[in-house]
């Protein structure tokens, strides 16, 4: 029973796939007499389902060897491309947070959507995209994460380009699949090259590959860059960050799993990639570095959004930042914690946002107030996310960053400095937004604000319970990912202090967050120049997005007008030419041919004439010429 | 040489030629009969070639199967010779596979249906000979015939600038394979004995010089057809102006004769030069991918930029015919096939489109996903299959030809690097202009300047895309459904191509400047080459 339950583990992804499928009947419109709501309660039952079977398997799994399930996929010359998936605790624990955040939030779906037209495709995309998320929790290939990643990619095209008609939806859509795109293809540069330097293609073997293979500084340099890439667009990391903020225009249940467990899907992938980072400093740096950049200016992005879902995805990227930031320091286990804790935190978040827009029907903070006492669960729901991802009181992120500041790790002075700021901005940003939302007169949208109903908030506040469970991870963690145990760094100053001192900045945040002036109603620039010049900056995420477009997309687009220019009018211009030429030549000898004999022997005439003068010339006048 | 089997070959050439005589006769007033009678031929001629391959066909042989040859014409020694082998029996397949669909797709066609499914007939038959044939003389033959329906084709039922469209395909192509006969009998007649078949052309012993001047002129030829830059232009007129069901042919099946006759006759005829010339093809293989995603990101006809689309995939059938390896040139057979089945269906789509919209103009159409679902989701598959997801058989043909020409030893490993990353250039581009088609077309709001009305896909519509994308996903999900088709003969190709090699290395020529290889060659051995021909 044993075996069979882990030897099907390729089934769990298989179930939200087969769900995926079931609703294609109601979501292609073949079936219309029941509604779409069928098609919606066979993709909640095979995700349980696929819950059940992995939490078994999870639980069978415990302590156990990693085994390995091996599909052969193309087998060309000396070429022999696997498909392998990892059967461990890691790989199916992650399988689990996929599949209880995803039962969660297809459960919220069945409130948020229910006046929904579509519901049954949104739900075949649900299940596609559940799919693809299990699968990268199982897979142990470069290949198959790879294209994983790139069913990723489509899942969030289709989800975010889910209200077609709208018209910010169009290029929020677009943007996401091109910015993710760019990321991806150059991950799969880096798997051609992988593959042709003769590493097998799995992760497993990667550790090893990476010490024995010989490359140059500049081959592993650019090796690993190209690897980097694709978790920097997956985990909207700096410079790919911008399409997660222009992705809260779909569905709220979508942007549940986007925000918690896919962004994650990438870092995994990452974490996983961690041997080939260590080939050069030039990688590890760099992931460094896109970490902090980016963990410092999205937090600073954050606190200054009008829209409640832009406030709190770019937080999203931000600490993802940190993730990276681990990774590049070769700490993965701590990167793994953080991924957890923060996917737990931030889709209960992302519920409890979900459930004000659905009552208020509106994304402007500036139009919204007093919810507190309306919304209970809802309000419970966000002030529990909220401080298990700042570091202030004991819960989820608390409890990670306390290992990762304990000693055991390395922690210089900058990455400390990093981490206060991260905290102190981030808890500035939730307070005002709690502010905003919760606090304050009611205003007209939320004067009458029911508290959702029982689809929406019994996954609430069962992810309210999980998230205030969520420390216990953290705390009996026992370091699977790293090879060797780690050193105690001693006992410095810094890290006694570390833990006091971050949570001092989360209670300044706080302090600021709530005396700082607030701005509602449609009013919410600030009148002094000088700060409403820093608010435009930051809201408009530093102008990045119109940098874009002046650099990459106008050379793209004069590139591609300067070809077709050149394609339409000296590439075919000549073909065109050689054919008018031969036209007008045709044309033109015609009014030689008058009928006329006379005309005829004078040409004749002429021409033998000439003929002759040439010869003469020729023979005699060389000389002269 | 008689073979004692069933002359299956003989029977899938002539079926579609014979089935034309009686259409005149049909009793038919409303063009009903004779679209049926068509759709019956081209069915009952793809399950012949479905079974003559099931029942006949050696998976495990790298040979020449099916074999059949008859003296034709015995005085110049042409002979009525056929056989397939690994490079054409998938193609022979997808061929059955789009005309059929084609036909099928051509259900509305009103205006002289006699005379358009005749020449849809013919137009199958020859593209079957175009692929089994092994004789040059009737190769040459059957690259003709193809010629002359598409002309008729284009120039009566295509679009508004149908008749500069149709001449100007017929022009480019004509004077291409005026190339074919040219160097196909040169090589015929070529040393002592003088000889039409493939394969014994393939065994005789040619200089050098020769060889580069037989290869340039085969290139010229199938580099229209392919097409290689700067010899497309004919293609984005003739696509756009085709009708649907034409383009769905044009694109699905004719692009690939070229890549078909680049492996049959450059590489397995003359591998010698094709160490000369296969940097070239790889650097003239990403300018296909980057000069044409580039213009068609300029296009507003959604035909023209679909059309432009082709010449881009067309460029990795380049890159794969130049890598040296099983991987790469396998990689070229399999986006073959793989583009001729994601063309067709875009085509197709584009032509039920154009049937309710009765524009191509892609700024006067927008948000007809609300009237059009199904259509939409048909559109967005077949785009995404074109720009090459995992999943689907355009990334295995890719991915194929990018292992295999990083994974060759015929090149310095910065010009594989280059090669590479600008192929993927042309992978990031793709999305850019695929996706903002999409977003143009069905995205948005409704563009009230539409003003007929839009139904949604017909069940003969969406099942004639469905046949197109099920094979699409098949391959992708497990590509070893084509890959056993043709792997045993494209192994033996690139094995072929790689024994000329070693000699290379003795050679004072660099292949770590391969731009500079080509054209040194020809000035160098220029009075070995005068020779050469005058011999």
């Amino acid at each position: 029973m044993t075996q069979f339950l882990l030897q099907t583990i390729w089934w769990v992804p298989g179930y939200a796939l087969l769900g995926a499928i079931l609703t294609l009947p109601w979501s292609t419109g073949i079936v219309r007499r029941t509604g779409p709501r069928p098609a919606a309660y066979f993709n909640l039952f095979l995700t349980v389902l696929s819950f059940i079977h992995g939490s078994a398997a999870f639980i069978l799994i415990w302590g156990q060897e990693p085994q390995q399930l091996v599909f052969h996929w193309l087998q060309a010359a000396d070429l022999d491309l696997t498909l392998t998936l990892e059967i461990s605790p890691v790989s199916l624990g992650a399988m689990e947070i996929v599949t209880a955040i995803s039962l969660l939030a297809q459960l919220f779906a069945l409130g948020y959507m229910e006046k929904d037209w579509a519901l049954a495709r949104f739900y075949s995309m649900m299940g596609f995209f559940e799919a693809a998320l299990l699968a990268i929790a199982l897979s142990d290939s470069l290949l198959l994460s790879y294209g994983l990643l790139e069913m990723l990619t489509l899942s969030t095209y289709f989800l975010v380009g889910f209200w077609y008609a709208q018209p910010l939806v169009v290029t929020a859509a677009r943007d996401a699949f091109l910015t993710k795109r760019v990321g991806d293809i150059l991950l799969f540069m880096g798997l051609v090259a992988l593959s042709s330097y003769g590493a097998g293609l799995n992760f497993s073997e990667l550790a090893d590959w990476s010490e024995t293979y010989p490359l140059s500084p500049l081959t592993s340099a650019l090796l690993g860059l190209a690897l980097i890439a694709g978790p920097t667009g997956k985990c909207a990391q700096f410079p790919l960050n911008l399409w997660l903020d222009e992705a809260m225009e779909g569905p709220n249940p979508a942007s549940i799993m986007r925000n918690s467990i896919v962004v994650s899907a990438g870092a995994y992938v990452l974490i996983k990639l961690q041997p080939v980072f260590t080939l050069s400093p030039i990688s590890s740096d760099a992931l460094i570095i896109i970490g902090s950049v980016t963990a410092i200016g999205t937090s600073l992005m954050a606190i200054a959004q009008i829209d409640i879902k832009r406030a709190i995805s770019h937080t999203t990227s931000a600490y993802l930042g940190l993730v990276f930031i681990a990774v590049g320091l070769g700490q993965v286990d701590i990167a793994l914690m953080l991924l957890f804790t923060h996917a737990i935190a931030k889709a209960l978040m992302f519920m409890s946002v979900g459930s004000i827009i659905s009552t208020v029907s509106d994304q402007n903070m500036g139009e919204m107030g007093g919810l507190w006492s309306r919304m209970p669960a809802t309000t419970m729901a966000f002030v529990v996310g909220a401080a298990s991802l700042v570091v202030i009181l004991p819960l989820g992120t608390f409890w990670t960053v306390q290992r990762w500041v304990s000693g055991l790790w390395q922690v210089s002075p900058w990455l400390f400095a990093i981490l206060l700021f991260v905290n102190a901005t981030t808890a500035f940003g939730f307070t005002r937004v709690f502010r905003l939302v919760f606090l304050g007169e009611p205003q007209l949208k939320t004067r009458r604000a029911p508290e959702v109903a029982w689809q929406m908030a019994l996954p609430m506040v069962t992810l309210t319970v999980m998230t205030l469970l969520s420390p216990v991870v953290p705390l009996r963690w026992s370091l699977w990912l790293s090879t060797t145990t780690p050193l105690a760094n001693g006992d410095t100053l810094l890290i006694r202090l570390a833990l006091p001192l971050l949570v001092l900045s989360g209670g300044v945040g706080v302090v600021l967050g709530a005396t700082t002036q607030l701005r509602r109603g449609g009013w919410v620039r600030p009148t002094q120049v000088s700060f409403r010049f820093v608010q435009d900056l930051l809201a408009y995420d530093f102008y990045i997005e119109r940098l874009y477009d002046l650099t990459v997309v106008s050379a793209v687009s004069v590139l591609s007008r300067v070809t077709a220019w050149f394609d339409r009018f000296i590439v075919d211009g000549f073909v065109n030419l050689v054919g008018l030429a031969a036209v007008m030549g045709g044309e033109g000898l015609k009014y030689s041919s008058s009928g006329r004999s006379q005309s005829y022997v004078l040409t004749i005439l002429v021409g033998i004439g000439l003929l002759f003068l040439l010869a003469m010339g020729w023979t005699m006048n060389w000389s002269l010429l | 040489m008689m073979s004692t089997q069933f002359p299956w070959l003989t029977v899938l050439f002539l079926f579609p030629l014979l089935a034309v005589l009686p259409i005149p006769f049909l009793p038919d007033k409303e063009g009903k009969t004779v679209r049926s009678y068509a759709l019956g031929a081209g069915l009952l001629e793809f399950a012949l070639i479905i079974y003559a391959f099931w029942k006949d066909y050696d998976l495990q042989s790298s040979g020449f199967q099916l074999v059949e040859s008859y003296a034709w014409v015995p005085q110049i020694g042409l002979n009525w010779s056929l056989a397939v082998d690994g490079l054409s029996m998938p193609l022979v397949l997808l061929t059955g596979l789009i005309t059929t669909l084609a036909i099928l797709a051509s259900w509305k066609i009103s205006h002289k249906p006699r005379l358009f499914y005749a020449l849809m007939l013919v137009m199958y038959s020859a593209q079957i000979g175009v692929f089994v044939a092994q004789d040059i003389l009737m190769f040459f033959f059957m690259w003709e015939l193809e010629l002359v329906p598409v002309y008729l084709l284009i120039a009566t039922w295509g679009g508004d600038r149908r008749l500069y469209a149709a001449t100007k395909f017929i022009l480019y192509t004509a004077v291409g394979s005026v190339f074919i006969l040219i160097a196909g009998l040169a090589m015929a007649f070529y040393g002592d004995t003088l000889t039409l078949n493939l394969h014994e052309l393939g065994l005789k012993d040619y200089s050098l010089g020769f060889e580069v001047l037989m290869y340039a002129a085969f290139l010229v030829a199938f580099g229209v057809k392919l097409p290689i830059f700067p010899l497309h232009t004919w293609l984005p007129d003739a696509h756009s102006e085709a009708p649907a069901p034409v383009s769905m042919i044009l694109a699905g099946v004719m692009l690939k004769m070229a890549g078909y006759a680049l492996i049959r006759f450059n590489i397995e005829l003359l591998p010698n030069a094709h160490l000369y010339f296969a940097p070239v093809l790889a650097i003239l293989g990403v300018v296909n991918i980057i000069y044409a995603s580039l213009t068609a990101f300029a296009q507003t006809n959604l035909k023209r930029r679909l059309a432009y689309s082709s010449i881009a995939h067309m460029g990795f059938v380049l890159i794969g015919i130049a890598s040296f390896t099983e991987l790469g040139v396998g990689g070229a057979v399999l986006q073959m096939v793989s583009h001729g089945l994601i063309a067709a269906t875009l085509f197709f789509l584009t032509g039920v489109a154009y049937e309710r919209t009765h524009t191509l103009a892609m700024d006067r159409m927008g948000g007809m996903a609300k009237q059009m679902p199904t259509v939409f989701a048909l559109f967005t598959a077949g785009s995404l299959a074109s720009l090459a997801l995992p999943g689907m058989s355009g990334f295995v043909g890719e991915l194929t030809i990018f292992l295999g020409i990083t994974t060759s030893d015929a090149y310095s490993t910065s010009f594989k690097a280059v090669v590479v990353l600008l192929a993927a250039v042309g992978v990031i581009l793709s999305p850019i202009y695929l996706l903002s088609m999409l977003r143009q077309v069905f995205y948005g709001e409704e563009n009230v300047e539409l003003k007929f009305s839009l139904s949604d896909a017909k069940p003969r519509e969406a099942f004639i895309a469905l046949c197109l994308l099920v094979p699409i996903i098949g391959i992708g999900i497990y590509p070893k459904l084509v890959t056993q088709t043709y792997d045993v003969k494209t192994t033996q190709v690139a094995a072929q191509a790689r024994t000329a090699l070693p000699l290379i290395a003795e050679r004072p020529i660099h292949f770590t400047q391969p731009h500079f290889v080509a054209p040194s060659v020809i000035g160098a051995e220029a009075k070995e080459l005068v020779s050469s021909v005058l011999d």
